[in-house]
């Protein structure tokens, strides 16, 4: 069996004052069949533009410098033409993003943007996509669904909107959901309430989940397995469980020590020193090398691979050296 | 905590907004942001005051400090009523009461140099002359974390956890003896998070500090708070001790906004208490307790009567009819 989703040694170029500036840089990632995967990291380390880039969504100042993302073990998502595309986008992936009020248009009502994706992927007539759009919204727990279909973005809570954005992105059925950060800007009720719902439908409709998030406890709850980036870079990546068990790179170690620390009055609470460098302050080295307390010399010359710790188990770090290289 | 005295009384904070409507722009309603609530806080104390968003949090910090005018109520600082004074008097006493806020971007005008906006505060209150003023800037900004050459760049030049160290630093010159920190380390990632918690405790300590740390993340709120106090719908839910508040909680409110932290442990499933709707909306409250319509325990006492807040137990007060 393939796997639904491939991402192959991809990189990702800015291009800013006449200079590239490489902001992805050679990452690997296999999401299989109704697999939950998340990818974490802070801001700026490039786990949105890994989500855009397989939505063909990048920005113009962006451009995917090599690499290739394979989705359903044929389709090579970064050969695509933009017509193509369109059959794939919403369709076989969608997406949710993390504002649902920017992502709504707020001039239309409910009814015409559940509709329009019905009416763009399928043949149905007004009365059928009018019963699908309705059946819909009620699977994501909105109720007086009748009533809602003929309201405005703009009269509906965070959590609402939310659940309409859920509904636009299932309704087609896809094979892949990419959610990004679908919670951050809601409440922690609202964020429990969503969270349930989205791991309830995507099992129902078996769907996989590309989770990208900042928050290690909603990675801890929705996923499965987990890539952690850092500067554009994955640093690790293993089962969940693995991960937060048995963390290995420095940065993922720092990661979970300054949340674990987080309510413990009795002890400082753990910190990484410094900043996340910019693109332009990169050198050669291990992009972590400059905050890790374990930085030997051969971090700041020479950037590491991937090394297998144990079967699905992979750190960028040089601490591992003598493991076996998964990935340069 | 007995011999310790009030900085701060809070009594029967009240803070409507009023809605207007029609062409003569008559008020038809009122929004109650903040709907009498008291509390006080202790000298060199951290208080935290959580919630989501909507439940008054930031109004009643911000009419602590008459950034918004209360709409009744008294705010005692030192045993004196704050909004006695005139806005000339007020001026005097505020550089002890400070506020940083969350986002330092927009906070900090980002035409004036780091050095400009820390000698701002010193000459607008005619603290210190020019020489010592500058000497000032440089231990605030030393004390923390900036370099002397950094104070010379403009706020843009910085990261969102410098930036943070900036406002910080702002807030600190004028020696202030109470800072409301509204949010001030949400829009921060994790690992930039630690360091300015961290940098806000040492420096509580260090300077003999007294926090209003409004926040809606309850994993910092248990780190940094010594008591806690719950907001919903503007008004208080339940108050206490931090640690009693996490160990056992009182109010179902309270119960269910702790079960509903995501837990970093994925082979521990929390029991989770999912509740039902939306925060309803304040310009039309529903009668009776504001929690009943959400409430997994709620029953018919709760839609009629308002429960009034009262110490349950010592130092715990909760506002709910179950324990009356």
């Amino acid at each position: 069996m393939s796997s639904l989703l491939e991402i192959k040694n991809l990189s990702i170029d800015l291009h800013a004052d006449r200079e590239r500036f490489n902001v992805i840089n050679n990452i690997n990632l296999t999401i299989e069949k109704r697999q939950k995967y998340g990818i974490v990291g802070e801001s700026g380390s490039g786990k949105s533009l890994t989500s855009l880039s397989i939505m063909n969504l990048l920005p113009d100042a962006l451009t995917i410098s090599s690499g290739d993302i394979i989705f359903n073990g044929e389709t090579d998502l970064t050969n695509l033409s933009k017509k193509d595309f369109l059959n794939i986008r919403g369709n076989e992936i969608s997406m949710i993003f993390q504002e649902p009020m920017t992502a709504l248009d707020p001039l239309y009502p409910i009814e015409h943007q559940i509709m329009e994706v019905l009416k763009f992927h399928g043949s149905y007539n007004k009365k059928q996509m009018k019963q699908l759009a309705v059946e819909m919204l009620e699977k994501v727990g909105i109720p007086r669904p009748h009533q809602l279909m003929k309201e405005y973005p703009h009269q509906l809570s965070g959590g609402m909107r939310q659940r309409i954005m859920i509904a636009i992105a299932l309704i087609c059925n896809p094979k892949l959901l990419i959610a990004d950060e679908p919670t951050t800007a809601l409440d922690v009720t609202i964020q429990a309430q969503i969270l349930d719902l989205m791991n309830e439908l995507t099992d129902t409709y078996d769907t996989s989940i590309l989770m990208i998030t900042h928050d290690l406890g909603v990675i801890a709850e929705t996923c499965e397995r987990v890539a952690v980036m850092y500067s554009g870079e994955i640093v690790e990546e293993a089962d969940v469980a693995t991960l937060f068990k048995n963390p290995t790179h420095p940065y993922t170690v720092g990661l979970l020590e300054s949340v674990k620390t987080l309510g413990d009055k009795s002890n400082k609470l753990y910190s990484i020193p410094g900043n996340v460098p910019t693109p332009k302050q990169l050198t050669g080295g291990c992009r972590f090398a400059s905050r890790c307390p374990h930085a030997m010399e051969i971090c700041r010359n020479q950037a590491p691979p991937l090394f297998s710790i144990e079967a699905d188990h992979r750190s960028k770090c040089w601490l591992y050296g003598e493991e076996e290289v998964v990935n340069g | 905590m007995a011999d310790q005295q009030a900085v701060l009384e809070v009594k029967h904070l009240k803070k409507y907004f009023p809605i207007k409507e029609g062409v003569f722009k008559r008020t038809k309603n009122h929004v109650k942001a903040v709907n009498d609530i008291s509390f006080d806080v202790q000298e060199q104390e951290t208080f935290a005051l959580v919630g989501e968003s909507g439940c008054g949090k930031s109004t009643t910090g911000r009419s602590i400090l008459r950034i918004l005018e209360p709409s009744e109520g008294e705010v005692f600082f030192k045993g004196v009523n704050l909004l006695d004074y005139s806005k000339r008097e007020f001026r005097k006493v505020r550089k002890d009461l400070q506020l940083i806020f969350q986002d330092p971007y927009s906070s900090l005008n980002p035409r004036m140099t780091v050095k400009k906006l820390l000698l701002e505060p010193l000459l607008t209150h005619g603290i210190a002359n020019k020489k010592e003023a500058e000497q000032k800037v440089v231990e605030i900004a030393e004390r923390v974390g900036l370099s002397k050459e950094q104070i010379n760049r403009h706020p843009h030049e910085f990261s969102g956890g410098q930036r943070q160290r900036i406002s910080i630093a702002r807030a600190l010159i004028l020696n202030p003896q109470l800072v409301i920190l509204d949010e001030a380390v949400s829009a921060l990632d994790v690992s930039i998070q630690a360091q300015i918690l961290n940098l806000l405790i040492e420096l509580q300590r260090d300077l003999k500090l007294t926090y209003i740390f409004i926040s809606h993340d309850l994993n910092v709120v248990k780190h940094i708070s010594d008591r806690v106090g719950v907001m919903y719908l503007g008004q208080m839910m339940e108050l206490s001790d931090t640690e009693d508040m996490y160990s056992n909680p009182l109010h179902p409110y309270t119960q269910s906004l702790l079960s509903a932290i995501p837990s970093h442990d994925p082979t521990i499933k929390k029991e989770r208490i999912i509740l039902k709707g939306d925060v309803p909306d304040p310009a039309n409250p529903p009668a009776g307790c504001p929690f009943h319509l959400r409430c997994p325990k709620a029953h018919e006492r709760c839609a009629v009567e308002k429960p009034a807040f009262f110490e349950k137990e010592p130092n715990h007060w909760v506002a709910c009819h179950l324990y009356e």
